[in-house]
């Protein structure tokens, strides 16, 4: 090998984009290993009981930005119970430990606690950007605590977050020395905030370029914000009902009309139709409009804002803008790459004015779209089909037809053809989520083409085995796989059970998988974790966290016998791979075989 | 003021638009700073809370055993933030005033069921608002076994088909489907 002085490595290494090409060069010889780590800026833990936080930390001392993801996504749909696990604190104190030079920390469905934030704004001295996503346990006493003492602070993101209210002072803890951030989201705080406060705060924000308000923050003060802001790019507003005068929102417009850089809105809560026409000297210069949070705008209101946004890439809105709606979309908004059209109305069953008409018209009139999450009433094969050749530069595509198993709308079969379409046409397809009535056909196709697939969201779907065997032994790159009420049981579980190796995790709930079935696996795949969860618990008492091998072996050889508490349906399953060995943190429901 | 919009106009696609819950509190949703007062008792509500919406029920597979005025918390699939979210938008827009009359008395009074969670509020509620002590089914059985502490009056309501039913036999949230007014009768004429 040829000998390169140590600073050259990782100069070299300086210029590697992704941090599994960092893992790979890490893996070359001893030397490249201690260079990498010990230059490596940044960590992603995709699933925080894979490793062990003090084994992260030791590996890479020098660590500026670390990101760590929690809880299986199937929680943000209420399928994982509370308490399961996830605690941001053992990451945090680790790093407070071994890294002070921590600058970032991301975190995503995980538990995050006041005292943990408390720690986080001591422990680094340099700390600048915390985002949270998704994640819950801690106040807004949390946050007074990073404002006071994180006097670099750059980025505060708080992104729909279930964060407990005690008072609007967390923002008056901005010590007035604080002139640096950059990023301000605080959209997920439900309580009231101090308006004088947060005006102040902008004031001296002069690097302000994105801000997004809660519901709380009134249009007057919207407006008195704006006028200090004229770099911002991105904007949540407040409230915007129409309990204002008409010189309320005048001001507003006129000085948003300043703000030449902003391309980024969202927020409208309650908005009321006559705030609509206020915003308009905006559209034609915006990239990204989120109106999933206001149902109070109809079709006719919203179609009239976005045909005016031609340069638009993404939109969130909810169904309410209906087929016609998702028409002049399509022929307004030729830049599209984003589409997330969410439900109104989740009775079981709702009602939605979303079909397969209003994609197919997106479809046409929007080439460039490369991301869809599509709530809708019905869909058709012949739609998907279509959509599929209008469109092969998807990359995420996920279609939820709210009725479970609801076949083709017009000819009444299943829409395995449609979703073939899709995964036959676009071949970069990196993450596909399912609905309607669906068969074993369907996972055959996805098999077979969906080379690049990384995750696969399953519902009320397929007929055998076979079906889930045809995903594990088809998609080579597959990384999540999560699966609900779907009839998949143990022979498909242990189908391929080296597979489990390469991915990062398996969800099942509400299938056709034994606790036999898991012991099996558990006791093939020690490097997996294998918790199930059980609604009715009866057998909790009769088992510590682990089942001993010696156990699992007398039940794996005496297949032939009757044992009915092995043969019991598992509710929740959650298969992952880690080196960290059995979770010390798991709640009583969760068994860890 | 805003213009409130005629709740006609239909999006185009297959749906009824007078069925569409949302378009039907939209409209409600232009006059925002109406009082709670000019609503009308008869105020429409969404498909949502009329289990027998013609148009649905004729398209819809069943999804098992659940009732179609339930929401599940975990379908559709959409995050925690976003459910809660259009939650609080809905239950801010959406009103069920129903009148409400106590036997003997010639004046009435008016209330949000929408506001209550249960019938136990809605007990809560009426005794409050009328000082009497009101009983319903459920508590009517234990009180026939313990005679002394019987109620003096006890809680009816008009359903869709106008008949006079005893509060409590129902769901709640069946009973905020059908119930068109309150009558709050003396036990000694059931």
């Amino acid at each position: 090998m040829t000998y390169f002085p140590e600073e050259v490595v990782e100069h070299i290494f300086s210029f590697l984009p992704s941090h599994s090409d960092r893992n790979t060069v890490s893996l070359v010889c001893k030397v490249w290993y201690e260079v990498e780590r010990l230059s490596r800026r940044a960590v992603f833990v995709g699933n925080c009981y894979a490793v062990r936080p003090e084994r992260v930390v030791l590996r890479f001392p020098n660590v500026k930005a670390l990101t760590v993801k929690g809880k299986p996504h199937f929680a943000d749909f209420n399928l994982v119970p509370p308490d399961w696990g996830g605690y941001a604190g053992p990451w945090i104190e680790a790093a407070a430990r071994s890294c002070v030079g921590l600058e970032e920390l991301r975190m995503k469905r995980m538990v995050v606690s006041d005292e943990n934030l408390e720690l986080l704004a001591r422990s680094f001295p340099r700390f600048k950007v915390l985002v949270l996503i998704s994640c819950e346990g801690f106040s807004t006493d949390g946050l007074a605590a990073i404002a006071s003492h994180c006097k670099l602070l750059r980025e505060l993101d708080l992104q729909e977050n279930d964060v407990e209210d005690r008072g609007p002072r967390w923002l008056s803890f901005f010590p007035d020395s604080c002139t640096s951030l950059v990023s301000l989201n605080f959209a997920c705080i439900k309580g009231e905030v101090n308006s004088g406060a947060l005006e102040r705060l902008v004031a001296r924000s002069p690097n302000l370029r994105s801000l997004r308000l809660n519901r709380s923050v009134s249009v007057d003060t919207l407006s008195k914000i704006l006028v200090r802001t004229p770099n911002l790019e991105d904007l949540g507003t407040g409230n915007l009902t129409d309990e204002f005068q008409a010189e309320s929102y005048a001001r507003l417009t006129s000085a948003l009309e300043k703000c030449k850089m902003l391309r980024s809105l969202s927020g409208f809560w309650d908005a009321s139709p006559i705030c609509v026409p206020y915003i308009y000297p905006l559209c034609h210069q915006l990239t990204g409009l989120n109106l999933s949070y206001t149902p109070t705008l109809d079709y006719s209101d919203l179609t009239k804002m976005v045909s005016r946004c031609v340069k638009l890439q993404r939109l969130w809105v909810l169904d309410c803008i209906s087929d016609k709606g998702l028409q002049v979309v399509a022929s307004s908004c030729k830049d599209l790459q984003e589409l997330r059209v969410f439900p109104s109305d989740f009775y079981v069953a709702g009602a939605s004015a979303v079909t397969e008409e209003g994609l197919v018209a997106i479809s046409s009139g929007c080439p460039k779209l490369s991301s869809l999450l599509y709530f809708c009433h019905q869909m058709t094969n012949e739609a998907l089909i279509t959509v599929a050749k209008n469109c092969p530069n998807f990359i995420r595509f996920r279609l939820c037809i709210l009725e479970p198993k609801k076949p083709d709308a017009m000819t009444g079969q299943p829409l395995d053809e449609g979703f073939g379409a899709i995964v036959r046409e676009c071949k970069g397809l990196r993450r596909l989520s399912m609905s309607g009535l669906l068969t074993d056909k369907v996972f055959m196709y996805i098999g077979k083409y969906a080379k690049y697939l990384e995750m696969l969201s399953i519902a009320f779907a397929g007929d055998s085995d076979k079906g889930m065997m045809d995903v594990m032994n088809g998609c080579k790159n597959l990384r999540k796989l999560e699966i609900r009420d779907s009839p998949f049981g143990d022979v498909a579980l242990l189908g391929n059970v080296a597979k489990y190796e390469t991915m990062r995790s398996l969800w099942m709930s509400s299938c056709n998988v034994t606790l036999k079935g898991c012991q099996v696996l558990a006791s093939k795949m020690p490097m997996l974790n294998v918790e199930i969860m059980n609604e009715l618990d009866g057998s909790s008492e009769m088992e510590e966290n682990h089942a001993d091998l010696s156990k699992v072996d007398k039940l794996y050889v005496s297949e032939m016998e009757e044992n009915h508490t092995d043969l019991s349906k598992v509710d929740k399953l959650y298969v992952y791979r880690t080196t960290a060995g059995a979770r010390d943190d798991a709640p009583n429901f969760v068994k860890i075989l | 003021m805003a213009e409130c919009k005629d709740s006609g106009r239909s999006p185009s696609s297959s749906m009824d638009s007078s069925t569409h819950p949302v378009l039907s509190t939209t409209s409600s949703g232009c006059r925002p700073a109406a009082r709670r007062d000019d609503l009308s008792t008869d105020l429409q509500l969404g498909l949502s809370l009329s289990p027998a919406s013609s148009l649905l029920v004729a398209e819809s597979k069943s999804i098992p055993c659940t009732p179609r005025n339930r929401v599940l918390p975990d379908w559709p699939p959409i995050k925690p933030f976003l459910r809660s979210a259009l939650t609080a938008s809905a239950r801010r827009q959406r009103t069920l005033f129903v009148k409400v009359y106590m036997e003997g008395v010639p004046i009435g009074r008016k209330l949000d069921l929408l506001l209550l969670d249960g019938y136990d509020s809605l007990l809560a509620k009426l005794r409050h608002m009328f000082k009497a002590f009101i009983t319903y089914a459920d508590v009517m059985e234990y009180h026939q076994r313990v005679p002394h502490e019987k109620a003096a009056h006890v809680l009816t309501y008009e359903d869709q088909d106008g008949d006079w039913m005893m509060v409590g036999d129902v769901p709640w949230e069946l009973f905020l489907g059908s119930v068109k007014k309150l009558r709050i009768a003396r036990t000694d004429k059931c």
